[in-house]
């Protein structure tokens, strides 16, 4: 498999200027320098979809910014479909379709037809290629009502699916998708992460994906790095990391009277609150629909919420695990 | 440069439907444009009718169609500076960046585009504003050069507000610099008056500014139209439309490298 992105030794530091106290401090302030990504290494093969998975200020979104060109690296080296991103921005742009979560591309005034046909110009397509491509993105995604809407008036998750398309429609080898499916509902979320994974193996897309949700990670991607510190703390394929880690299930029961008590195996009672029963489930000892059959079974159970441990916690224990190893 | 020159004509395309899209808007500046006409001729009106002893001589003609003008231009320029602002302090630009054409003439163009639909309907309204008062227009030969200055003059005037909005990589607030240019933009362009009433050495410096050049040049077209001075306003216009240009370039060069260096503002 050929490698469509290669980093070595890729870091990047921010320097900050930190106020102190005092009028005459005013007119010095202390430099801080604080280290974003610290030499990180990798490659990832054409067709590959893979996630960089982290806690806050780990260094994704960092990473992302300078493979694509918009952020120079402190030092090291990066290749991204046979460019260095940050030297040749602009020839990278044709080949490559990036997705900020919590950034719009589309002009927001603008109907989504309007933005698309500008999009269309800045990439330079041909017409009917780009109406072709066009009109297969709103046949999958269900678009036709909305491309004359203008985008500030849409939901969150048409206003995504409108940014997937547009990240699509020059036709790139690689995208990028930093927190794609961040404040969307459930359905949306689940919409986004079919589109993503089937459009990529389609077309043999190589994706590299930044998220906090381990849904996005375990249904899209078959890869994952995992980042703390701007480190790389383990990198494998998603099967392996989910075996070790994602098998876990936060089940919260709101009854009305005692807590709920169960006895199965993998299933441990976390510190709880009154009238909530906190349980954290190995999924792969006990599945979550045996516990709720269970906890129902018990009586007085009036709301259930289920959620993956959250991401800081998932990380803390891959980063224990690998320095216990 | 075709395609990036392709590429500016749709998104001038788009400016100027987005214009024509928010015609509510655009209706309410027109509305507001005739109000402050009919505050400011009366004013000249009173002044033309009652002169002070010893005071300055006004230039001859009818004032009403030089401040008819410089509204305008006035009028019809779009808030470049607070996209601009917006985008760069907020992290807009980021999706900007990750495109292979230039933001900035993107932006300019988009700008343009709504602006000269705003100058369209702006130049109707004053000529019903004209119409309606049974004020006596400016000479037939003054339309088309006003025409063509006045798309000049809000080029010129948009590229100015694009320097304040580009101060935004530097500054945390562009505020400051938009107030100093919309000062300039009265004294020295002569939004009320004509400059020629400024002592002589002022007048000569206010006319080679860039604020004569988005103002001053255009309105004494409507007072005395004559071939040899629309050449000359013209000249300076370009001028400084080729200088401001290089100026908003050297300025997004500079804060694009402070941004690819640093991550943002």
């Amino acid at each position: 498999m050929s490698a469509v992105i290669t980093v070595k030794s890729l870091s990047k530091a921010y320097r900050y200027a930190r106020r102190r106290g005092g009028f005459f401090e005013a007119f010095s302030p202390e430099h801080v320098i604080v280290e974003a990504v610290a030499g990180v290494d990798f490659e990832i093969g054409a067709g590959e979809r893979v996630a960089i998975i982290g806690p806050n200020g780990a260094g994704k979104s960092t990473t992302l910014k300078m493979l694509s060109g918009i952020l120079e690296p402190s030092s090291g080296e990066a290749s991204v479909l046979g460019l260095t991103p940050w030297k040749q921005r602009k020839a990278l742009a044709y080949k490559i379709g990036v997705v900020f979560g919590q950034r719009s591309q589309l002009w927001g005034e603008l109907p989504a037809r309007e933005s698309f046909a500008l999009l269309r110009h800045i990439y330079d397509q041909e017409a009917a290629p780009f109406a072709k491509r066009l009109g297969e993105l709103t046949e999958r995604f269900a678009l036709a009502d909305l491309l004359d809407q203008p985008v500030h008036r849409m939901s969150l998750g048409q206003r995504m699916r409108c940014e997937i398309t547009a990240s699509l429609l020059h036709g790139p080898n690689l995208l990028f998708l930093d927190e794609p499916t961040i404040g969307l509902d459930v359905t949306a979320k689940a919409a986004i992460r079919d589109f993503i994974r089937e459009h990529a193996r389609d077309h043999g897309q190589t994706v590299l994906l930044t998220s906090h949700d381990t849904r996005d990670i375990e249904l899209v991607c078959d890869r994952v790095i995992v980042v703390n510190q701007g480190r790389i703390v383990v990198d494998q394929p998603t099967d392996q990391l989910r075996r070790r880690f994602l098998g876990r299930k936060i089940i919260t029961f709101q009854s009305a009277g005692q807590g709920v008590s169960l006895d199965l195996p993998g299933v441990t009672r976390r510190a709880s609150e009154a009238h909530a029963t906190i349980l954290e489930v190995d999924t792969r000892l006990t599945r979550v629909e045996q516990v709720i059959a269970a906890a129902l079974a018990d009586g007085g159970i009036e709301d259930v919420t289920i959620e993956d441990p959250p991401m800081e916690e998932v990380i803390a224990e891959i980063y224990a695990s690998t320095h216990a190893a | 440069m075709r395609r990036d020159l392709t590429a500016a004509a749709q998104a001038l395309r788009i400016g100027a439907g987005q214009g024509l899209a928010g015609w509510t808007v655009l209706a309410g500046r027109c509305l507001f444009y005739v109000l402050i006409m009919t505050v400011l001729s009366a004013l000249w009106d009173k002044v033309a009718a009652e002169p002070v002893a010893g005071a300055i001589p006004l230039p001859k003609g009818d004032l009403v169609l030089y401040v008819l003008a410089t509204e305008w231009i006035t009028l019809a320029l779009p808030s470049v500076h607070l996209r601009f602002e917006d985008d760069i302090r907020s992290g807009g630009l980021e999706p900007h960046l990750l495109r292979p054409k230039f933001y900035l003439l993107q932006s300019l163009a988009q700008s343009l585009g709504g602006t000269l639909v705003r100058l369209a309907a702006l130049g109707v309204t004053a000529v019903a504003w004209l119409a309606a008062t049974g004020r006596a227009g400016p000479p037939p030969a003054a339309y088309p050069y006003l025409a063509v200055l006045g798309v000049l003059a809000v080029t010129v005037g948009m590229l100015l507000y694009a320097t304040a909005g580009l101060c935004a990589f530097w500054a945390r607030r562009i505020l400051p610099f938009q107030l100093v240019i919309q000062k300039l933009m009265f004294l020295l362009g002569g939004l009320f008056a004509p400059i020629s009433l400024y002592p002589d050495w002022l007048r000569k410096i206010g006319e080679v500014t860039p604020f004569a050049a988005h103002l001053y040049w255009a309105g004494i077209q409507a007072l005395h139209p004559s071939g040899t001075m629309f050449l000359k306003a013209a000249a300076w216009q370009v001028l400084w439309i080729a200088l401001l240009s290089l100026l908003c370039v050297a300025l997004w060069r500079a804060g694009l490298a402070k941004v690819l260096r640093e991550g943002g503002v």
